[in-house]
């Protein structure tokens, strides 16, 4: 595969917080928000993720814009190493990229990797000079994380937190075009309208000087979807973009945000908890449960042929547009997943309805491909325990 | 027994004053809500459902213009306007009368205290005499109820994921056991086993103490699930209202048509996702007949010109339309219109 074909790929990203303190003791509490998750994202393809509330998905989003360090692992955009552009300390840069090739090279380990391959042919091309490998990914480091920037956008969550509520809607949408200095000031006004009217805040004119406390919560929305799409990203985290929007023009939204992304070759990490959006949006998808990814692949195959016991009780719990039908319950034990200092074993074990004795012992699962373009990390689907 | 109304609203208007001239979002609401009973709000982004929550509760930013009717607010003593209260005698209401969660909620927890906190000082001022051990003890049941763990009463805000904050705040628009309670997008954050479990919780809950609750989203399979009436709002007006069977089998609005019909399904076929072509009015200056006649496909002169009267068509079922639907009635939404 040529280097340009893989939009993003993200290597056991880990992400953990320190919890409070408890008030007797001095242990050390911390929430494993994303504990060792890795996907790729081709061209032309979006990956949908979906889990429970509290499971990581914004944290993930929130790394690759960085605007959270990751604790440990890899992000490459474009086949391009970015981790060094979204940890913030230098200290800890230099010990990333001693980890991750220094002390690998200097032992004479072979890369295998097409990315490990580059940067091994950066380090001889260096004079197999430590310093000087480093060095180059110091120099111009404000330049090369505003260039990351401009490539990866997010829409956030929650449209009150996210728009600047001193500033009008023509300036939030379109400040990233002042802070890049792009056009002159009359062709921002007008790539602003248009991208407005995409957005179906018609007429233009009559939101341009409104500020964001005097529109309704959908209509902030289409504000942080158009802010986000202003620069043309290359890959967009949308963090939950439609959730606040009712049917009629979420459509219209989600048929603007796919067209978008044909015409301007863009991919989405689309985080939502609405697989009917989800499978509008995003040819893959990755279920994700406290900090794992518990299943991933293909979005027809997974939501037809769910197999992980979580995913299933996802798609039970879907409510169904009709006040007459009554739905099964959603086979899960329980009710509080607890994500400070998890046990080892797999996530999902005290909710999980196959849980065997095995399931206890054994670390939490791998992701294993069960068929073909889908993946389970489950012991009883595997086939490697036996069911109960 | 004949169930006694808790809130009763008479053509209710409410406009926001803005540079541009008037911003009509509530204009002309009329509805009852019986005890125990529970009332879904649907419509499109901008309609002005969280408006009409704002009004009842009188919580309106300073460019609100309060421009008419009446709310109605009976807990067992006779029916009071709230609307003529003055507003430390509405305080008393708010809350312990009628609780809201709020859409924007997410963010009103305050950052720099601890969740739990928060939520033991909205007990206290409503429940001076309960010690701190047992409003303690409730929150923390609240918490095991709303699916959070109670160890996090001692997280702040900023430790929360945006479900999480969601959460926590229903817990604490429960925790003064409203009669009322309006909840604005309350589940729209969460994740559906964690929606499902709530919505069942808050039914119980509801049903325990005879509350009754105001249900609004913009997910009609959510509020297919909870409400037994349900008001469709459309720019600033309810345009159809029936329990919650009529409107799903026999919608006999236009547009509340159109919504049943632009929902994405998780598995079955994926069909072509219907949209209803144009967009929502200005309501600065929204169209002198009927609101929704430039989007609508069976719009005739008269709807253009003669704004349609609400009116009751069979005994609890009320809607304004010059062109209900027969039942059966199949209607087009073009694309090109
Ligand atoms: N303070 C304000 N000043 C001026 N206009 C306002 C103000 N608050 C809301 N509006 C406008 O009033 C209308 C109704 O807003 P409201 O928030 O009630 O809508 P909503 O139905 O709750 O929408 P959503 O589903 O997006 O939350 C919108 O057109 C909005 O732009
Ligand atoms: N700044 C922070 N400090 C401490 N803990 C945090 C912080 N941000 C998130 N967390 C924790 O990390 C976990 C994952 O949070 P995250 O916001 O990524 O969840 P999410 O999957 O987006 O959930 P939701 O669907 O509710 O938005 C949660 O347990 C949360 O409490
Ligand atoms: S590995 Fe065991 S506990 Fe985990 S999901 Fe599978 S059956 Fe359940
Ligand atoms: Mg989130
Ligand atoms: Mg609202």
């Amino acid at each position: 595969m040529s280097k340009s074909d893989l939009i993003l790929k993200i290597e056991n990203l880990r992400k953990l917080f320190p919890a409070e303190r408890r008030v007797f003791g001095k242990v050390n509490l911390f929430v494993h928000a994303v504990d060792g998750v890795s996907y790729e994202i081709k061209r032309g393809e979006s990956l949908a993720l979906v889990g429970e509330s509290g499971c990581g998905k914004t944290t993930t989003g929130k790394i690759l814009v960085g605007l959270y360090e990751p604790t440990s692992g890899r992000v490459l955009i474009e086949g391009e190493d970015v981790t060094p552009y979204l940890i913030q300390n230098k200290k800890r840069v230099i010990e990333y990229l001693k980890d991750m090739y220094l002390n690998k090279f200097k032992k004479g380990e072979i890369p295998s990797s097409e990315v490990d391959k580059n940067m091994y042919e950066l380090y001889k091309k260096l004079g197999e000079n430590e310093s000087a490998f480093i060095n180059h990914f110091m120099k111009d480091r404000g330049k090369k994380m505003i260039d990351l920037r401009k490539k990866v956008q997010m829409i956030f969550q929650d449209p009150y937190e996210s728009l600047n509520p001193r500033m009008t809607i023509y300036d939030i949408v379109a400040e990233p075009l002042n802070i890049h200095n792009i056009g002159t000031i009359k062709e921002r006004e007008d790539r602003v309208a248009d991208l407005l009217a995409d957005v179906g805040l018609t007429p233009p004119d009559s939101f341009l000087f409104r500020f964001p406390h005097e529109l309704s919560g959908g209509q902030r929305q289409r504000v942080a979807i158009a802010r986000a799409l202003i620069l043309n990203p290359t890959f967009v985290v949308a963090d939950e973009p439609t959730s606040m929007l009712d049917v009629s023009i979420r459509t219209g939204i989600m048929k603007l945000m796919m067209k978008l992304a044909d015409e301007y070759d863009m991919s989405y990490l689309y985080i939502t908890h609405d697989l009917a959006v989800a499978r509008y949006m995003a040819n893959k998808i990755a279920v994700m449960y406290l900090g794992k990814i518990v299943e991933m692949g293909d979005i027809e195959e997974v939501l037809h042929n769910p197999l992980h016991p979580y995913t299933k009780a996802l798609l039970t719990a879907v409510p169904v547009p009709d006040p007459e039908h009554k739905r099964g319950e959603p086979d899960i034990k329980g009710s509080v997943a607890k994500p400070i200092n998890p046990p080892p074993r797999c996530r999902f074990y005290d909710r999980c309805p196959l849980a065997t004795k095995e399931c206890e012992k054994l670390p939490h699962p791998e992701l294993k491909e069960v068929a073909p373009n889908h993946w389970v990390a489950c012991y009883v689907v595997a086939g490697d325990v036996k069911a109960k | 027994m004949e169930k006694r109304v808790v809130l009763k609203v008479e053509d209710l208007k409410m406009h926001y004053k803005t540079k541009k001239g008037y911003v009509k979002a509530v204009d002309g609401i009329s509805f009852e809500l019986n005890e125990g009973e529970s009332l879904g709000i649907v419509g499109e982004s901008g309609c002005g459902k969280t408006s009409v929550s704002m009004t009842i509760l009188r919580l309106l930013p300073e460019n609100a213009e309060f421009k008419g009717g009446h709310i109605y607010f009976n807990d067992g003593k006779g029916p009071i306007d709230l609307v003529s209260l003055p507003e430390d005698e509405m305080r008393k209401y708010r809350w312990k009368g009628i609780s809201m969660i709020f859409q924007a909620a997410m963010n009103s927890l305050n950052p720099v205290y601890k969740v739990g906190d928060q939520i033991i000082e909205a007990i206290q001022n409503h429940y001076p005499d309960l010690s701190i051990d047992e409003a303690k003890k409730k929150v923390a049941e609240l918490f095991e109820l709303v699916g959070l763990d109670p160890k996090r009463m001692e997280q702040y805000p900023h430790q929360y994921s945006g479900g999480m904050k969601q959460r926590a705040i229903i817990a604490m628009a429960l925790s003064c056991d409203p009669k009322v309670i309006i909840a604005d997008e309350p589940t729209t954050a969460l994740d559906v086993i964690v929606q499902d479990r709530i919505l069942k919780e808050m039914k119980k809950i509801q049903q325990k103490l005879n509350m009754s609750m105001i249900y609004i989203s913009h997910d009609i399979a959510v509020i297919a699930e909870v409400s037994d009436k349900i008001a469709v709002m459309y720019a600033g007006k309810f345009v159809e209202f029936a329990d919650s069977v009529t409107i799903f089998k026999r919608p006999s609005h236009p547009y509340t048509y159109g919504l049943m019909h632009a929902f994405p399904s998780v598995v079955g076929p994926k069909t072509e996702l219907t949209t209803i072509p144009g967009e929502p009015p200005n309501l600065l200056d929204p169209p002198k007949g009927c609101r929704f006649a430039p989007r609508c496909p069976l719009a005739t002169e008269e709807c253009w010109e003669k704004e349609p009267e609400y009116r009751e068509i069979e005994p609890g079922h009320w809607i304004a339309c010059h062109h209900p639907l027969k039942v059966g009635e199949v209607v087009k939404f073009d694309e090109q219109k």
